[in-house]
């Protein structure tokens, strides 16, 4: 080693911090300590910050509410209009056996009608 | 024993070991170091200071991804440097004190010339940045060239010349300042 870096080596000795550096520092990590929580419930020594929240918590709840109703009117609306398609589907259903009905009575009057008109005819034809 | 320990990366056992990681004892343990790098990078008590106080605060944020007391000083020693450059390329925006204005900080016992030193302070104060923490973690914190070299993300032949030619501006300025001819 040369004599030039053993005089470096002695000018740049590492050197104390001025008194009381520690304690600064340690002061400041536990500034920062304090929590994100602790920071935010330090805030409501403000009267400003208290009315601000109570204002936003009833707002939440006013908007909680309205959204509650309109909720249940839209599914009071869906039920009802379920219930209009069922009404409809077995009234559609019964009109459809009734249809059916006339249609076989219908069908059996015919039969006997042609069976009452045959003699007749019959004789015509032997006259 | 805790300090062999320390360097070599050694597990200490149990009861030794609680704790490394104790900021206030941190603090304590490497104050001198950082504020060290800082003052003979600035030349400036109270941006050393600051830049120290920051450095222990960005420790103190990360303390827990840290694992051993040896990884905390190289990291101690690589955001140091860094901080410094980042401190000295704002400078000029900021209040400084000379040097020479302000009383020397609780120094450890200086062997040699006082005033010698102080000039050659002064010499290495006038380097360009990254020389100057190349000069400065090498006769400073006695770190070799590789430790250097990933401490400041530089490449091995980059540092090595970097130390060359700061060597060689020292000297030529050291013979024509102080009258320090040296071999």
């Amino acid at each position: 080693m040369s004599r030039f870096e053993d005089d470096l080596r002695t000018a740049l000795r590492r050197k104390e911090p001025p008194p009381g550096f520690a304690e600064r520092a340690l002061a400041r990590a536990a500034v920062e300590r304090e929590t994100l929580l602790e920071r935010l419930l330090g805030l409501f020594r403000f009267p400003a910050v208290r009315w601000v929240c109570a204002a936003a918590l009833l707002l939440m709840l006013l908007l909680g509410v309205r959204y509650q109703q309109a909720r249940r009117a839209r599914q009071e609306g869906e039920e009802a209009r379920a219930k209009v398609l069922y009404a409809l589907q077995v009234t559609g259903s019964k009109l459809q056996l009734v249809q059916q009905k006339l249609r076989q009575l219908e069908a059996e009057r015919e039969t006997q009608d042609s069976a009452e008109e045959d003699p007749a005819t019959s004789g015509r034809k032997i006259l | 024993m805790k300090e062999l320990a320390r360097e070599l990366s050694v597990p200490l056992p149990a009861e030794e070991s609680a704790g490394w990681n104790d900021f206030a004892s941190l603090v304590r343990e490497h104050q001198a170091m950082v504020f060290s790098i800082g003052y003979h990078f600035l030349h400036d008590v109270s941006l050393a200071e600051e830049l120290a106080q920051e450095v222990f605060l960005q420790l103190h944020r990360n303390l827990k991804s840290l694992k051993s007391p040896s990884h905390v000083k190289h990291w101690l020693r690589r955001v140091a440097g860094h901080r410094s450059i980042d401190f000295s390329r704002h400078r000029g925006s900021m209040p400084s004190v000379a040097l020479d204005d302000v009383p020397e900080p609780a120094a450890a016992v200086v062997d040699g010339d006082p005033m010698l030193a102080g000039k050659l302070r002064k010499l290495v104060a006038s380097l360009p940045p990254k020389a100057r923490m190349v000069v400065i973690l090498r006769y400073q914190e006695d770190l070799e060239l590789e430790e250097i070299a990933a401490a400041l993300g530089m490449p091995l032949g980059t540092v090595k010349s970097q130390l060359q030619r700061a060597l060689a501006t020292l000297r030529e300025k050291a013979a024509r300042s102080i009258g320090e001819v040296y071999p």
